[in-house]
């Protein structure tokens, strides 16, 4: 009756790929797709270097429709990072405390997408201003 | 309802046991228990064990979760077994497993002593900030102050989040979401100068650092004590600490 | 200290934090301004909308990567994005145990301090 022999079962070796995990496996691979973009904007700088008949090709490409493809497949991507990234940022914070009560998570998560939609939007309007008055 | 406490209806219950004197592996045993609308699992449990085979081995105390002795996955999912009704699993049969990610003891018993060392390795008890003689009175605290740490003094060390955390699964020395919620419980305590103390303990790569922010633990926590921000907002504060170090080092506790 | 704190030995200190800070700006930086540069590089540039037909010229873009403040952008927005990627690609290859720790470190957080370099270089040789 006394006898101890622990039993170890072992950790399913997909784990990642099931419910309730795989929401998270999909939020760290778009994540990677935050990488992609940055390969193709380095990719850019190479041909820039290389001189105008490169960065002519590098534009070439960049118009083209399976570019185009490619970067919609990569906005999507990186709006699930945004949705997801902050989602997590209120795990990373102290508890904010208003008038002796915690703020809920939810509302930290939308103030903070209110803020990067706003961000991003704030780089697009000056793109376009400065191209404007130019 | 009027059938409320006469059994009328059944279920099937999938138990995984362990004997370790006999069994070389666990093995699923199948169990048809009589059930009312007010039975939980741990009393379904308790049915076996009283009509069916006494030799069937789980833990519990207080039947009303507050202890967190009886810690189970149930279809998949750690619960607490006094939590979880049986007629919202029915008709289903049920499966019915110890905690995953721990050595099985035995049956529905898992083995707890590297949880509970880990619990001991943060200081959990306040280190006060000024030596405070009882006669001084009390140390005060407002509101707001209390509400900083509150809800991580609500785990009840059921362990349902080491269950859920894979990367506690993948790493058994990791510190894990419910030894972190007792450190922040301390840490943001404003009576508390304890801090230090616990940050060195959980600046390894069995510390915070294990932690890849996957939040179920807090999804299956019965408490809500939200164990994913203890260990998140102490990755930040042991980021800062990590760099601090070098600018003004200090003497190992 | 004080007596009656009974001490437990300091684990070994991990050098995560380095990696985890990288990671937490490159997913900051994008998550703020990401969709806008991916609309902008993307659509806007190549196809001329909303944005003069001339702005991706060469000489334009040239301008742009030579100014000191265009290549902090350009190094920032690269470096980061890769150190992002590599964090969240490792730690996704481990769950997988897609390969041996050290492997896996060299082929992502290795491959963001490469491709830094890269760029580095890149924009000193593109000069001033
Ligand atoms: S944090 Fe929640 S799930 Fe984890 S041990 Fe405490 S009460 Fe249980
Ligand atoms: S018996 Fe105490 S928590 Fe379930």
């Amino acid at each position: 009756m006394s006898e101890r022999r622990p039993f170890h079962r072992p950790q399913p070796r997909h784990w990642w790929a099931h419910k309730p995990y795989l929401a998270y496996t999909v939020r760290e691979l778009s994540g990677v797709a935050v990488a992609v973009y940055g390969a193709i904007l380095l990719a850019g700088l190479i041909c820039l270097w290389r001189g105008p008949e490169a960065y002519a090709v590098y534009r070439r490409i960049l118009s083209s429709d399976a570019a185009f493809a490619v970067h919609l497949v990569l906005l999507a991507a990186m709006l699930w990072h945004v949705l997801t990234w902050f989602q997590i940022l209120p795990k990373t914070m102290p508890k904010l405390i208003l008038r002796g009560r915690p703020v809920p998570q939810r509302q930290v998560t939308a103030i903070a997408l209110l803020v990067a939609m706003v961000c991003s939007a704030a780089l697009l309007v000056v793109v376009v201003a400065i191209g404007v008055t130019s | 309802m009027s059938d409320a406490t006469i059994p009328s209806k059944s279920i099937e219950l999938r138990v995984l046991r362990y004997r370790p004197a006999s069994d070389r592996e666990p093995v699923l045993v199948s169990y048809r228990v009589a059930y009312s609308d007010d039975m939980s699992v741990l009393q379904a449990l308790q049915s076996i064990k009283d009509t069916q085979d006494g030799s069937l081995s789980f833990r519990w105390s207080c039947r009303m979760a507050v202890c967190g002795s009886c810690g189970m996955m149930i279809n998949g999912e750690p619960k607490l077994a006094c939590n979880t009704f049986v007629r919202d699993l029915a008709p289903d049969a049920v499966i019915i497993e110890p905690l995953q990610n721990f050595p099985i003891e035995r049956d529905l018993v898992v083995t707890v002593g590297d949880f509970v060392k880990k619990i001991e390795s943060i200081y959990p008890y306040i280190i006060p900030k000024v030596a405070k003689p009882v006669e001084d009175g009390a140390h005060l605290q407002t509101p707001a102050q209390m509400a900083a740490y509150e809800s991580f003094s609500d785990c009840i060390n059921c362990m349902l989040c080491y269950a859920a955390c894979p990367q506690f699964g993948a790493n058994p020395d990791f510190i894990g979401p419910g030894a972190m919620a007792l450190l922040q419980r301390y840490n943001g305590d404003s009576r508390d100068g304890g801090r230090q103390f616990r940050l060195d303990q959980i600046h390894g790569e069995d510390g915070v650092w294990a932690c890849t922010a996957v939040g179920i633990c807090s999804e299956v926590c019965p408490k809500q004590v939200d164990p994913a921000n203890a260990v998140n907002q102490n990755k930040t504060n042991s980021a800062l600490d990590f760099f601090l170090h070098y600018v003004q080092p200090r003497s190992q506790p | 200290m004080r007596p009656t704190i009974l001490h437990h030995p300091a684990p070994k200190r991990s050098v995560a934090p380095v990696f985890w800070l990288l990671f937490g700006a490159g997913g900051m930086l994008s998550a703020l301004f990401g969709p806008a540069l991916i609309i902008l590089t993307g659509f806007m540039l190549p196809h001329g909308w909303g944005v003069p037909a001339n702005f991706s010229d060469f000489p334009h873009v040239l301008a742009f990567v030579r100014h000191p403040i265009g290549k902090l952008v350009v190094l920032a927005v690269i470096a980061l994005f890769f150190w992002h990627g590599a964090e969240r690609l490792f730690l996704t290859l481990k769950d997988m145990r897609a390969g041996p720790p050290l492997l896996l470190r060299l082929m992502t957080y290795g491959v963001a301090a490469l491709l830094t370099l890269v760029t580095i270089a890149l924009l000193l040789a593109i000069g001033f």
